[in-house]
């Protein structure tokens, strides 16, 4: 017994000792947050170290990646490589100066600016600086049946009188226009971000912060919209959740179905007999799309090997290594000139930079704005909702001074 | 000799103290101060304590616990006790009826939760809408009861048989036995039942996660559930140990204020 374990500690040994290289080959820390893509990198990796024989990446990949992070971080321990989601987490950091500035460099110069702005608004060390890099994009997009389109005469709608219209007709027809899925809060949110985004003023975050404005007197249209979608679903909207929405759709069973690009790998896993389409929510003439930076690259302000990890950085930033994890991963290059079969109808919008970042990025998570926006769906008392949400904010904020 | 009574209780205070009066301690700790969980931060003095106080959401969370715990106590323990009796009256496969009246207790909440979450969402829908809180209660006493069952057939079996035999040559129908011989002999099982089953609803999680995760709105967000939706997805670790401590005391407070009132019952 005793021996077994020996020979297996000496067999353990010797193959980490084989599987690091000898002499001068550097290893790159890569950490990587989404579970989904882990094999997608893997691919990637194999191809950059051909291409780099002396230097070795190595990928990290742990469930709640951004609590992770944070703790390696208290203990000044900065991976190289980071691929991070470009959400508030991501601000934060590159807020508190912990990420490389690309704004001299000229890998940032691929990047479509609009899609770079979304990311630098969550957050930069110093003014003007770039703290890293979107990847990957995803959209917020209402996904379609083009067969069920086809088959009752509706164009993808380009106006809000034309959206109402085409559900009215569907309905008409007895077909669902909208598939929802209640039993989820947060499947709310995504429409209400594509209204939100659209139909408050612009700069209506940095007046609720300074205390000017309130949601109550600025989002009125926001919830009278989502009110009226959503008397276009089905009636057991409630006990239906995420999950169960996907495998209705791809069934058939809705002609249209609110989410975002990030729900289309589910639903074609699940082979649909039909061909997707999408469109954007059109709230009002000349939109603009709801996109978030779903992948965003970064590196540590002082790496430990700075010329091998931005000549990964460089490698990740090649428009072919992009467009392949998109195509892959059903995501949309945020490159000058991008390319996605099933997100072609909205591309036009990445384009010509007609783009918003998320809404509720801007609201604390603490606030809870899904179950407030769930109960208002089922209550349809608008002001009760928004003065909850003004009343919400203010404790979150007196609690964080 | 008497030395190896301290060994004897050795382990399990170490083991007790080490994993749960030191987590406490440590909260306590993060309770005054405005730490996210990881990272810096600050000691902010009582400063958690008095916002727990301004914030209505904490309220309703303390009212839903209350209201649910209330009932679902009162109908375990009712059902229970019936069920008990039942079962150790002279009738056929009691053993095995035994068994099968347990077996709730062992399955996991959670994957009795999710299996309900399904019957519920496909045949009666609206206990995950409106009418949540029942959906929860319904769960919640149909696990507990198993557990409660068993208390209750322990305490039957140490009633004497002559006691009942005296009592039915008195002339004492059954209800007349129940209430007059049955339930007073075992009111201490009754006491353990009842301030066990009230603790353990105040803390109801599992069950809610499994069924509602706090829906619809905040409709069935209990206390437990809340500490932990704030303090780990919505960021405010400190503020929500603050709560946990506040509903600890409660909890213990409740705990005390009961036993004290059955145990004096017991004794009339």
């Amino acid at each position: 017994m005793a021996r077994s374990i020996a020979l297996l500690v000496a067999a353990a040994l010797f193959a980490s000792s084989c599987g690091q290289d000898p002499g001068s080959a550097v290893t790159l820390d890569f950490f990587q947050f989404k579970p989904e893509a882990v094999k997608t990198f893997d691919r990637i990796i194999e191809e950059f170290e051909r291409e780099h024989p002396g230097v070795r990446v190595v990928q990290r990949h742990v469930p709640n990646a951004e609590t992770a992070l944070r703790t390696r971080l208290v203990r000044q321990d900065v991976p190289d490589v980071l691929t991070l989601n470009g959400a508030g987490v991501f601000g934060e950091l590159a807020a508190a100066g912990v990420f490389h500035d690309f704004s001299r460099d000229r890998v940032a110069q691929v990047v479509n600016p609009p899609v770079q702005k979304i990311l630098n608004d969550l957050g930069t060390f110093g003014r003007g600086e770039v703290n890293g890099l979107p990847f990957a994009s995803n959209a917020n997009v209402v996904i379609y049946n083009k067969d069920l389109f086809a088959r009752h005469r509706v164009e993808p709608p380009r106006s809000w009188a034309e959206l109402i219209a085409a559900a009215r007709t569907f309905r008409a027809a007895g077909v669902t226009p909208f598939y929802l899925t209640l039993k989820d809060a947060w499947t709310a949110l995504p429409t209400f971000n594509a209204l939100a985004a659209n139909l408050a003023p612009a700069d209506f975050f940095a007046r609720r912060r300074a205390g000017l404005a309130t949601f109550l007197s600025a989002y009125p249209q926001v919830t009278e919209k989502l009110k009226e979608l959503y008397s276009h679903g089905q009636p057991d909207r409630l006990s239906r959740g995420y999950d169960e929405g996907n495998r209705a759709f791809a069934e058939g069973r809705a002609a249209m179905y609110l989410q975002g690009s990030w729900a289309i790998p589910a639903i074609k896993g699940l082979e649909p007999a039909f061909e997707l389409g999408t469109f954007a929510l059109p709230a009002v003439q000349d939109q603009r799309l709801v996109s978030g930076v779903d992948v965003a690259v970064t590196m540590a302000r002082e790496p430990r090997h700075p010329k091998e990890a931005m000549a990964f950085v460089e490698y990740l930033m090649r428009p072919e290594v992009m467009k392949a994890y998109a195509e892959e991963q059903v995501a949309i290059p945020p490159l000058r000139q991008a390319g996605s079969p099933v997100l072609r109808e909205v591309l036009p919008y990445f384009e010509r930079g007609r783009l918003a970042g998320f809404p509720d990025h801007h609201i604390p998570l603490a606030v809870q704005l899904e179950r407030l926006l769930q109960r208002f769906l089922i209550d349809g008392d608008s002001r009760a909702f928004l003065a909850e949400l003004d009343s919400e904010w203010d404790k979150v904020m007196e609690r964080r001074s | 000799m008497s030395r190896a009574f301290y060994w004897m209780v050795l382990p399990a205070f170490v083991l007790f103290f080490v994993f749960h009066t030191v987590p406490v301690l440590q909260g306590v700790y993060y309770s005054l101060t405005d730490s996210p969980g990881y990272g810096e931060h600050a000691f902010v003095g009582l400063r958690n304590y008095v916002n727990l106080f301004k914030d209505d959401r904490i309220l309703d969370a303390y009212l839903f616990t209350f209201q649910f715990a209330v009932v679902a106590t009162i109908l375990t323990n009712v059902i229970a006790l019936a069920i008990a009796v039942g079962l150790s009256a002279r009738i056929r496969f009691r053993t095995a009826l035994r068994g099968i009246f347990f077996i709730p207790n062992v399955l996991a909440i959670l994957i009795v939760g999710y299996i309900f979450n399904y019957l519920f969402s496909n045949y009666v829908p609206v206990l995950l809408g409106e009418l949540a809180w029942i959906g929860v209660v319904v769960v919640a006493v149909w696990q507990a009861v198993a557990f409660n069952i068993i208390i209750y057939l322990a305490g039957l079996q140490t009633i004497p048989e002559d006691l009942h035999e005296a009592a039915r040559i008195d002339g004492a129908g059954s209800w007349r036995r129940f209430r007059s011989v049955v339930f007073p002999l075992i009111a201490p099982f009754f006491t353990v039942n009842m301030v066990l089953s009230l603790k353990n609803f105040l803390q109801v999680f599992d069950h809610i996660v499994a069924l509602t995760n706090g829906g619809p709105g905040t409709a069935t967000t209990s206390v437990s559930l809340l500490i932990y939706t704030g303090g780990f997805q919505g960021g405010e670790y400190a503020y929500q140990t603050a709560n946990a401590i506040v509903y600890f005391v409660v909890i213990v407070l409740v705990s005390i204020f009961q036993l004290r009132i059955l145990q004096r019952r017991e004794q009339l």
